[in-house]
């Protein structure tokens, strides 16, 4: 009986002790990487990737996408707690990546950058979007510049060019108008923000900048003043109705709106609706409200793809960003999408995506970081809240802006 | 009597051992530590904060927490005047005539849908550009007027649990013993009088049940508005779950949002409380 009861103490010792393990274990020799991504639409295009670093450089990669950011979030978040932890996954800049960072959280790829720089890889320019503490983290998944797409069949219905300033593009909106054609695309969910950032930047670039350190409020004049000039466009009647569930894919296509203004990464939508540019429809950097400003300001987003510190295999993960940096995986991941590459070495067969790509780099734009990643994650809760109110309520913009406010208050008052 | 009894009496914690272990760690303890996390400062990955009531006083100061009280309230009147009385209604109607049961089946079929599917099928019909305003000939923002939003979506909670009421109380009808309605019948009752003062008291256990269910239910009202206007446009079709869930995993205000769960479950339980009492004291 006694011999039994030891016996099966044993047996149970065991299991446990197979169940927990002591977290000392030898890192595992992995053949085929876990990419975590908030990216769900995009699974066909990882899945290509992962079969070419699998020929390339023998690892494999299998992507989990999430199509809602705030589920996705919560499991990263969460997994930095338990043993499921992803091999690579995909986050924000700003102070969402400041946030892990400073948990120790994420791998250092300084290395990498500096590599990268040296063979052209990567451009110096983008370094500080991904520099925490002197050092780097994670490497660019994608970047993407804002600008406006519009429908080139009715643009030349219309006669209408490419606007050169904010006044062109306000008559274009009103000419649309008067032939019965929605000049603009706008939404009440998650991209409310997308009008605010782009009148903000081409008014007064450096407002918008302190707005995002905390440095200005949210009722300052200025700030008000580019919510009333928003107010005057949506009274004026150049926008689609915000609660049109139409995909904007499709808005642009059938053109329910003859203009959406989104970043580089929607050529993939118009791609996979069999829309060729430069013939259903093109692209044009929107020109600054303010005439004054010496650059044309043009948003500007970067998301990163990252490690972690402790990573099952951090030699495989290392291995990955750094061939993902590189030219053979950024030629694909580019020409795969029908976007531009963090890579300046990769060529964009979209011509004026290419233009834009290029003049980017050169100095003739001022880069703005885009909303999404400048604000702080309390601060972008409220405003993603206040700008939907506001797009259905337009007379609401000074109430908006002072609930905005509050959450920066409150948020400022610990970060400063 | 048996001599197992006294060993199964003596060992019968061992029994209920396992099941109370599971519910313990699965239930109550998440419970517990939420009611912790309520009381600190918690973004999801810095260690917790302790910070005493201060969740619980912003509660009474936060504009959208009062909107989504109010979205709430609405949701539990709504149901028990919508699916739960139309439910009576469809049931009583169906009750005695021949073929009723084929009557019930087209209310009975959106059941089969989950919430979140449910608003996946209604978000097309009821968005701006949707079937909705084309059928009606009207230009109404279903989704976006406050309240015409938590009206609409209402509508399509009562679309789909109308059925489900319905089959309870065909159940709770057919439960009632015949001879009292005959009785009631030869005494001259029919119509509303007889349902007034016979049919309706004897059914009074399982509308307890079927109202007991529908408070609950509609107090923790989510995922329908989640995917139909994600508590928007601004907040202002939030209830108190997506309160919760917006201030824990969209603004990762893990401490505010389980203070918001833990007022979710006071309320809940007090409500719930309050009703079974009323309904014991009552039979």
């Amino acid at each position: 009986m006694y011999r039994s009861r030891v016996a099966t103490l044993g047996v149970a010792a065991l299991v446990l002790a197979a169940c927990g393990g002591n977290g000392a274990e030898a890192p595992q020799k992995k053949t085929e990487l876990t990419l975590y991504n908030d990216k769900g639409a995009w699974t066909k295009y990882f899945d290509e990737m992962g079969a070419l670093s699998k020929q390339s450089i023998g690892l494999g990669m299998k992507p989990t996408g999430y199509t809602d950011s705030a589920q996705y979030q919560a499991f990263i978040k969460a997994s930095f707690r338990t043993d499921v932890k992803p091999d690579l996954f995909t986050w924000q800049t700003g102070g969402m990546l400041e946030e892990i960072v400073k948990q120790k959280q994420v791998a250092e790829t300084t290395a990498i950058w500096q590599e990268a720089i040296k063979a052209g890889d990567l451009s110096q320019d983008l370094a500080p979007y991904y520099t925490i503490g002197g050092k780097q983290y994670c490497v660019p998944m994608n970047v993407a510049y804002w600008g406006m797409f519009y429908n080139k069949k009715i643009f030349d219905q219309y006669d209408l060019k490419p606007p050169q300033t904010w006044d062109d593009l306000v008559k274009t909106a009103e000419t649309l108008k008067q032939n019965g054609v929605k000049a603009f695309y706008h939404t009440s969910v998650l991209f409310s923000f997308v009008w605010f950032e782009q009148l903000m930047a081409g008014t007064d670039p450096d407002l918008y900048d302190r707005l995002s350190t905390g440095k200005a409020k949210y009722t300052d004049p200025g700030v008000v003043q580019v919510m009333e000039r928003w107010k005057q466009l949506i009274d004026a009647g150049y926008f689609i109705n915000p609660g049109d569930k139409t995909d904007p894919g499709d808005v642009l296509k059938t053109g329910k709106a003859a203009m959406v203004s989104f970043g580089t990464w929607f050529n993939t939508s118009m791609t996979t609706r069999s829309m060729k540019a430069g013939t259903h429809y093109d692209f044009f950097v929107i020109p600054n409200v303010n005439a004054a400003l010496p650059k044309t300001s043009m948003i500007f987003e970067s998301g990163p793809l990252c490690s972690l510190t402790k990573a099952a295999d951090p030699d495989a993960s290392m291995k990955y960003l750094k061939w993902w940096t590189g030219s053979e995986a950024q030629d694909k991941w580019a020409k795969s999408r029908g976007d531009v590459s963090a890579n300046p070495k990769v060529t964009i067969d979209d011509k004026v995506l290419g233009t834009v790509t290029k003049d980017a780099g050169s100095g003739k734009y001022r880069l703005v970081n885009r909303y999404f990643e400048a604000t702080p994650p309390p601060i972008l809760t409220a405003a993603l809240d206040g700008f939907s109110k506001f797009v259905t309520e337009p007379g609401s913009y000074k109430e908006v802006l002072e609930t905005i406010q509050k959450a920066a208050d409150e948020y400022w008052s610990t970060h400063q | 009597m048996s001599r197992a009894a006294p060993i199964l009496g003596r060992f019968r914690y061992g029994y209920v051992a396992p099941a109370a272990l599971l519910v313990a760690v699965l239930l109550y303890a998440p419970f517990v530590w939420t009611a912790y996390l309520s009381l600190t400062r918690y973004d999801g990955l810095e260690p917790p904060v302790w910070v005493g009531l201060a969740n619980f006083a912003k509660l009474f100061d936060d504009a959208a927490l009062i909107t989504s009280t109010r979205n709430t309230l609405i949701w539990v009147i709504g149901t028990m005047v919508l699916p739960v009385g139309l439910g009576l209604l469809v049931a009583v109607l169906s009750y005695d005539i021949r073929g009723g049961a084929w009557y019930r089946v087209p209310f009975m079929l959106p059941y089969a849908l989950s919430g979140a599917g449910l608003a996946m099928v209604w978000s097309p019909i009821l968005s701006h550009d949707g079937i909705a305003n084309l059928l009606l000939g009207v230009d109404t923002a279903f989704l976006q007027e406050e309240p015409v939003n938590t009206f609409a979506m209402l509508a399509v909670w009562t679309w789909q649990q109308l059925g489900v009421n319905t089959l309870l109380f065909v159940v709770g009808l057919q439960s009632i013993p015949k001879e009292p309605i005959e009785a009631a019948r030869l005494d001259g009752a029919s119509g509303w009088r007889l349902f007034r003062h016979v049919i309706w008291p004897l059914m009074r256990p399982l509308t307890a049940v079927v109202v007991g269910l529908a408070l609950v239910s509609s107090l923790k009202t989510f995922d329908i508005v989640w995917v139909l206007t994600q508590g928007g446009p601004g907040r202002n079709s939030e209830t108190l779950a997506v309160t919760m869930y917006k201030e824990t995993f969209v603004a990762s205000d893990y401490g505010y949002g389980s203070a918001v769960a833990v007022m979710l479950t006071v309320v809940t339980g007090l409500a719930s409380y309050l009703y079974l009492r009323r309904q014991v004291t009552a039979t």
